[in-house]
């Protein structure tokens, strides 16, 4: 790579060092990390892309710095640029001060000697982190090995501490496993056990979280909590997500394409943000219902990120997007200010107009009381398994292969024009659930009753009429459209199969459906890779609407999306909910979110219904101990969110042999005994709210009044 | 999947094909602008270009006929006359090798043509439907793909009588099972796509499904394997024609010649050099057109967008 010391690329005012001076200025040793004027480039066949166009901060021992925005922000290569970690095409400027070395004037020989030892990274997917042939106590080992040269008994006896110091059970046997037979949380936790192997300095985390469920996030950034009083090293935590910020994080640094808006310690983030940017992103993250049991608004930024493929130019790059904007921010670059009220830097010319409430509101959204109306749907006994029982007689004996039950005994059931939420860590059955619902696999045994008519398991043989009533949208808006199809190709399809309309009258329904979700028509003939996720799940939305369903069917719909543009998806369900009646089963692993948009709510554990109900019994207590620590570990912003320190430890379990007693039983925070392993647990009704059930032995009272007491210990 | 039933009207059958026909036409042409862009392509396109028109127009373009016998002038060197020199019979080399590139050009095409279509659409429906159908297909497949593909063809020519369909026939179906083992795992991969399942709940046929929805997403798999294919297909062809099953005499054909000419290689070399230049340059060139369409993929996407 490059590293060319050259003149900053953006004007900088050096307001933010005396800011620094005057806070810790009795500190007199140089900070672990000093980054000042950083610019990042990179020269591709396609052009130049600025990927960081100015970012300035400093990062001392024992501090979390959390690096937070939308993707394609520059979040990582500013975490990457720091240690000249970057591919050979990337062109640094600005100065890189590492314990007050100059990085920059370093050669690569020198540069890889402070690399190697003193730096160590965590990344997204653990899976890919370790190497799937090695025992993960070897590859530690190894480390060690190359890079602290601990040899022999030294090494092992570290392997252990290292494994005992980051929550690993029974050090000794979890390191002679192969990657594959640890579960995620586990995987990330050896990661990170490989990070700290040589005490480093410095700790670079690219969104350790992401890939990982919500109770597992949970416990792993209590690790890392802890983890930054006792190693005496500093941090950067990159995530895209608020919650886990909040969480984390000492100080923030808000990216917008390429460049730090505000930098502030973590409570005045949250608490009064200055710069417009922050307080979207804020806005844009649904905050658990206050006391009254009311869902704040949601809201949403329009638009999409300033491209990385367009030079800086003179003027505020965030005026496209900003509802403060005026004349003045066209012209000139915003000066780094120091925001009266608040003290910390921000790229802004008017930080004191910045509230939450400058951002368009979304729709209220309470949930609505059940009526007595015949449910649109009723799924009775839902048994999905894959596989068959079977034995066979091989070389080396008698094997049984069982079949996985991926659901087992699922009955609910989805109102007229309501949303019925489902949520669940991975394994926990809801895809399959959805899937079964709309024919995708065929259920094992059970019955699905749509509007009083029996729905065959496979969509193959249910009728035009039974099809057009349940549509889907899928998680992944880049592969719900065909690539290699204009983006109007499902959608006039959808249209001419359930409408029996022609190629033209068919195109105009399109076009007024993609107005519906707030796209024109041009739209119907482009690609859908010259499309943003957004707006590709938007297209999938309206596709899903062209043949006007009676449910739609939304998994994991807006869990791919920026949190930026989650809210524009959310409101255009609540928007179809309101004006055509359609009801939802909403798909989430993401609590927030479901509780944001459900008037009922389902959850699932290990394929059995552990508790279902109105939105508003299940999200206060009594709950099942399974929703309690869902809720537990849900990532709330706000760093002063205390918190009920419930941990689930392991992953959903197996499903190939039935429960002998309650399916949670292995996890569970408020296990009793025997009783729990060996007897299956009566699904119990709460008298107070007709339709809210809980699975569990413990008596619903007894239960009330102990998750009452450990929220207000909490 | 398998209780899916494939496409039971006849109009939406033709729509799923003249679709996908279409879609495949633009598709090709856009690929080949494409591989024009890298440096195999430079060198391969302009190759495979010069053979094509051969083998439109190089009969007429010939100095002489190519089965024209000019006996007093039996083995003579290159010259003007003669740029190459004549063969046993006098035969002028550089017409007949001229003349030659349209039976080889035009089997090897329909060949493989034949091959990509069979074992295109085996592959596809294969893949799709899965379970008990796949199983039986592929090994079937299999079975096919256990015979060395030169011996398997003369199975088949043997059986069949020597003769331009029946060499096209064979090479459609020797290739069938490695091109249908390869487009099925192509549509592993691409039937899990949510917008396969999209289709699916909005009641399209296992036949729309498949011509419409996955293969145009398999385009770029298939053109390196039917570029792959085509260069195979010219060595096959040759082959055939060298063991004198293929075309017969005295019509020109480059594998024939060599045939022909081997018992006069140390008086007249020409005779088997020539065709076999021919041969060599054919393959290389449609070598080297199939890496520049491949090169051409990894090129990243903003550099392919028109």
């Amino acid at each position: 790579m490059t590293i060319t010391p050259g003149p900053p690329p953006i004007r900088h005012r050096p307001a933010q060092e005396s800011v620094e001076q005057t806070r810790d200025g009795v500190d007199t040793e140089p900070p672990l990390l000093e980054v000042k004027d950083l610019a990042v480039t990179f020269r591709t066949p396609r052009g130049t892309v600025w990927a960081v166009r100015h970012a300035s901060f400093t990062l001392r021992r024992g501090e979390v710095l959390g690096l937070v925005g939308e993707s394609g922000c520059g979040k990582s290569t500013v975490a990457f640029a720091t240690i000249g970690y970057l591919p050979g095409t990337a062109e640094v400027r600005g100065t890189i001060k590492y314990e007050g070395r100059d990085l920059m004037s370093l050669s690569p020989a020198e540069l890889r000697a402070v690399r190697g030892s003193r730096v160590a990274m965590v990344y997204q997917d653990p899976g890919s982190a370790l190497n799937p042939t090695m025992r993960v106590g070897d590859q530690v080992e190894e480390v060690l090995n190359t890079h602290c040269a601990a040899q022999g008994q030294a090494a092992t006896d570290r392997v252990r501490e290292l494994f005992t110091s980051v929550g690993l059970p029974n050090p000794g046997r979890i390191g002679r496993r192969y990657p594959h037979e640890l579960s995620g949380g586990q995987q990330q936790r050896v990661v990170i056990a490989m990070a700290l192997a040589c005490e480093p300095d410095l700790l670079l985390m690219d969104e350790p979280t992401t890939g990982l469920d919500v109770t597992t996030e949970a416990t792993i950034l209590d690790l890392v909590t802890e983890l930054k009083d006792r190693v005496n090293a500093g941090i950067i935590f990159v995530s895209h997500n608020l919650g886990v910020i909040a969480r984390v994080a000492d100080r923030v640094a808000v990216m917008y394409a390429g460049q730090i808006v505000e930098e502030a310690p973590v409570r005045e983030i949250f608490t009064d943000p200055s710069h417009p940017y922050t307080a979207g992103l804020l806005s844009c993250v649904p905050a658990p219902p206050n006391a009254s049991g009311e869902v704040p608004l949601l809201r949403s930024i329009p638009g999409s990120v300033y491209p990385a493929s367009e030079p800086t130019v003179p003027a505020c790059l965030f005026t496209d997007r900003c509802t403060i904007v005026q004349d003045v921010c066209h012209l000139e670059p915003p000066p780094e200010v120091t925001a009266e009220a608040t003290g910390h830097p921000v790229r802004c010319f008017f930080p004191d107009q910045v509230d939450r409430t400058i951002w368009g509101a979304a729709e209220a959204r309470t949930p609505r009381p059940r009526t007595g109306d015949a449910p649109l749907l009723d799924v009775e006994g839902l048994h999905q398994y894959y596989g068959k029982l079977r034995k066979k007689y091989g070389l080396f004996g008698p094997t049984v292969s069982r079949p996985v039950r991926a659901n087992v005994d699922v009955s609910f059931q989805v109102g007229r024009s309501r949303t019925l939420g489902i949520v669940g860590e991975s394994g926990s059955g809801k895809s399959t659930t959805a899937r079964s619902v709309a024919g995708l696999e065929e259920r094992t045994a059970g019955e699905v009753i749509l509007d009083g008519e029996p729905l065959a398991p496979a969509v193959a043989a249910r009728n035009a009429a039974e099809r057009a009533k349940v549509r889907m949208v899928f998680q992944n808006p880049a592969s719900s459209l065909n690539p290699a199809l204009p983006v109007g190709h499902a959608l006039v399809r959808s249209i001419r199969k359930a409408r029996g309309v022609g190629k033209d009258e068919a195109r105009a329904i399109a076009a007024r459906l993609l107005e519906s979700v707030g796209l024109d028509a041009g739209y119907l003939d482009r690609r859908p890779r010259e499309l943003s996720g957004g707006e590709q799940q938007r297209v999938a939305l309206a596709t899903a609407f062209a043949a006007d369903p009676a449910l739609v069917i939304a998994d994991e719909a807006v869990s791919a999306l920026d949190v930026s543009v989650q809210a524009q998806v959310l409101n255009l369900i609540a928007k179809r909910q309101r004006e055509e009646g359609t009801a939802f089963m909403f798909i989430s692993h993401d609590l927030g979110v479901v509780r944001y948009l459900s008037d009922d709510i389902l959850v699932l554990y290990a394929g059995h219904v552990v508790e279902s109900g109105p939105a508003k019994a299940v999200l206060r207590p009594p709950w099942s101990p399974y929703t309690e620590a869902l809720l537990s570990a849900a990532p709330v912003p706000d760093p002063d969110a205390e918190l009920t320190r419930i941990r689930l430890e392991g992953a959903v379990p197996g499903l190939q042999r039935p429960f002998a007693g309650c399916p949670f039983a292995g996890r569970c925070p408020r296990y009793l005994g025997d009783l729990c392993d060996n007897v299956p647990p009566p699904m119990q009704q709460d008298p107070s709210t007709p339709g809210h059930q809980i699975l569990c032995h413990i008596p619903l009272e007894e239960l009330t009044v102990e998750q009452r007491k450990t929220f207000a210990e909490a | 999947m398998a209780t899916t039933v494939l496409g039971s009207n006849r109009r939406g059958l033709v729509e799923s094909v003249f679709g996908a026909v279409r879609d495949i036409g633009a598709r090709v042409l856009r690929e080949l602008r494409y591989a024009l862009a890298t440096p195999s392509g430079r060198i391969g396109l302009p190759l495979v270009a010069l053979h094509l028109t051969l083998a439109l127009v190089g009969p007429l373009l010939a100095p002489f006929p190519a089965t024209d016998f000019h006996l007093a002038d039996r083995f003579a060197g290159p010259s003007a006359t003669y740029w190459l020199g004549t063969d046993e019979f006098g035969r002028d080399i550089f017409s007949r090798v001229m003349s030659g590139a349209t039976s080889i050009i035009t089997i090897s095409l329909a060949g493989t043509a034949l091959g990509i279509v069979l074992g295109t659409s085996i592959g596809l429906t294969s893949g799709y439907l899965g379970g008990k159908v796949d199983e039986v297909i592929m090994r079937v497949m299999d079975g096919l793909m256990s015979f060395p593909s030169l011996l398997l063809a003369l199975l088949v020519l043997t059986t069949l009588g020597p003769s331009h369909l029946n060499i096209i026939l064979t090479i459609g179906v020797v290739f069938t099972p490695s091109v249908a083992r390869v487009m099925r795992s192509a549509t592993l991969t691409v039937k899990t796509m949510e917008f396969v399942q999209s289709a699916r709940l909005r009641g399209e046929s296992a036949t729309y499904i498949i011509f419409r929805e996955v293969l145009p997403n398999t385009m770029p798999v298939l053109t390196v394997e039917a570029s792959v294919r085509l260069s195979y297909a010219i060595l096959l062809a040759s082959s055939i024609g060298f063991l004198g099953l293929g075309v017969q005499p005295p019509s020109p054909d480059w594998g024939l010649m060599i045939s022909e000419g081997r018992s006069h290689i140390t008086d007249s070399p020409l005779i088997v050099l020539a065709p076999s230049f021919a041969v060599a340059s054919l393959v290389i060139g449609v070598n080297l057109l199939a890496e520049g369409l491949r090169e051409a993929r990894e090129l990243p996407e903003g550099e392919q967008t028109e």
